[in-house]
């Protein structure tokens, strides 16, 4: 590592004022980059698992009727469904579990009891088995009255599309905060070309090349990029963790846990390593390009 | 030769210095004497004309390959431009090292120089601490370690005394002794016509060569 960042020998930019706080900056750009790529991430495993969950799992929903039996009308349901080849199982969804799937809306203490709920059944689908929902939805209808098969597709299909808005909203915010350690880099490079630039005229009269000069620069700036990536990726995480605590204390939260999974780690991870690499590339683009000026 | 869009400060020069030969140019100030050597140190390029070095023409040299070229030819400033973070020693090296050379063969020859030029003590010591004659020989051991075919000294005496300045001279002579190309950019006329040597006379961005006898008494507004 110390051979990769190298030391700025004779351009002693370790001594530079005007550096002193872009490990500051690049802290800040990482810290909102980390969070990006945790909500990106977070993002993109709740919609594979909502997708997964959903895909093999019907809910039946029994109409509310004060006048019939609809304890009858359930176990109808179930007989029929679970009759029907390609159901792997149908499941009375008692009324404490229908409430305790409300309590997220409506909370905790509101008077369940009084409310017309409708009654559910729980309809998982057989792995690889081809069932025509929309005839199977007629059929239980007719045995049913106001039995109706509720196949999530509108919901999740909506779901799926705000989670990918928000990951490209995300990618958009992970550009924009490159762009801006950009921009930020050269202006400190600029600088500190004009404050060394008679060092920097006396290496090229002894003979050094442009490389030799962008190599100090390069290295130099790649180094605090690393060590200001550093302590910005770990109050992400620090922050990540206090989110994920958060949520889980809360009862009933709408709001699903921060889990980036194995590629958003590895992702988080390589975040220090490529903000140097940006650095580096960056710095060595604007100090040849400003030296081709010199002599 | 013209700094940017400025008036031209060198015109109509034709000169050649044959390898191995001891040159001094003088001139009043402002003559155009340190425009001059940036050309043949390659620092600037002229605006218009050709210039020869080591058989080669330079004036619209590729900037890649400049370096080269430049570690050919050794400098010394009249403000010496030393790193002053750097000891006396690593000043020396630099060349060296900017030429990739190894670092125990750097420290070595640089050791041996600073001994040769008088500052064998002073090896570990950075410019700042060190005296105007001392930061000289220092910048002379920095523009001959490289054994530069062309040697070009800017008035290397300007911030001596007359003894240290002899014997800087004396230094250049052994080095052209050993076949180094020198020129000598000074003003000080007693300093030329104690060592004898060729003589280019600038004036008002124009170059003759003189004899010792046709040069001024001294350098007054109007010389000559």
């Amino acid at each position: 590592m110390i051979q990769f960042f190298g030391r700025s020998a004779e351009l002693q930019l370790e001594k530079d004022v005007s550096t002193r706080y872009l490990p500051v900056v690049i802290a800040a750009m990482i810290f909102l980059a980390a969070l990006s790529i945790g909500g990106l991430f977070s993002l993109s495993n709740a919609i594979s698992d909502w997708s997964k969950t959903l895909t093999d799992n019907l809910t039946v929903e029994i109409a509310f009727d004060p006048s019939a039996d609809l304890d009858k009308k359930v176990t109808d349901a179930v007989a029929l469904l679970s009759a029907t080849p390609g159901v792997a199982s149908a499941r009375a969804i008692k009324q404490d579990e229908t409430l305790q799937l409300l309590e997220p809306f409506l909370g905790k203490n509101a008077a369940l009891g009084g409310l017309p709920i409708p009654r559910l059944v729980e309809v998982i689908i057989a792995q690889d088995s081809a069932i025509d929902l929309a005839a199977l939805n007629r059929k239980l209808a007719e045995a049913v009255p106001g039995a109706r098969l509720d196949i999530h597709r509108p919901w999740l299909d909506k779901m799926v599309l705000l989670g990918r808005s928000i990951q490209i909203l995300a990618a958009g915010i992970m550009l924009l905060i490159g762009c801006v350690t950009v921009i930020i880099v050269i202006f400190a490079v600029r600088t500190g070309l004009i404050m060394h630039s008679e060092v920097i005229q006396v290496l090229h009269l002894i003979g050094a090349r442009d490389n030799y000069i962008a190599e100090q620069f390069q290295n130099y700036f790649s180094r605090l990029s690393f060590l200001g990536a550093l302590p910005g990726l770990i109050v992400a995480i620090i922050v990540m963790f206090i989110f994920n605590f958060l949520v889980g204390s809360l009862e009933a939260s709408m709001l699903p846990p921060l889990t980036v999974g194995i590629e958003g780690t590895v992702a988080l991870m390589l975040l220090p390593f490529l903000v140097a690499l940006l650095t580096k590339y960056t710095v060595r683009r604007v100090v040849l390009k400003s030296l081709r000026r010199m002599m | 030769m013209r700094y940017g869009l400025g008036p031209e400060v060198l015109r109509d020069i034709s000169f050649h210095l044959r390898p191995g030969s001891f040159h001094f140019l003088t001139g009043p100030t402002g003559a155009g004497k340190s425009s001059l050597l940036k050309l043949l140190a390659l620092s600037h390029r002229p605006s218009r004309g050709l210039i020869t070095l080591f058989n080669k023409e330079v004036s619209s040299l590729a900037r890649d390959d400049l370096p080269s070229m430049r570690r050919k030819i050794g400098v010394v400033y009249q403000d010496f431009r030393l790193l002053d973070h750097l000891s006396a020693l690593e000043n020396v090296a630099l060349p060296l090292k900017i030429a990739g050379a190894k670092n125990d063969q750097i420290y070595q020859h640089v050791a041996e120089l600073l001994e040769w030029v008088g500052l064998g003590r002073q090896v570990d010591a950075k410019p700042p601490t060190l005296s105007g004659g001392e930061k000289q020989r220092v910048a002379i051991a920095r523009a001959v370690i490289n054994r530069p075919q062309l040697l070009i000294a800017d008035e290397p005496t300007g911030s001596m005394d007359a003894e240290m300045g002899l014997r800087l001279m004396y230094l250049f002579q052994e080095l052209n002794k050993i076949g180094t190309t020198v020129v000598v950019a000074t003003h000080d006329l007693e300093l030329i016509k104690r060592f004898g040597n060729p003589v280019m006379f600038l004036k008002d961005g124009l170059l003759t060569t003189r004899a010792q006898d046709e040069l001024p008494a001294t350098f007054s507004k109007d010389p000559v």
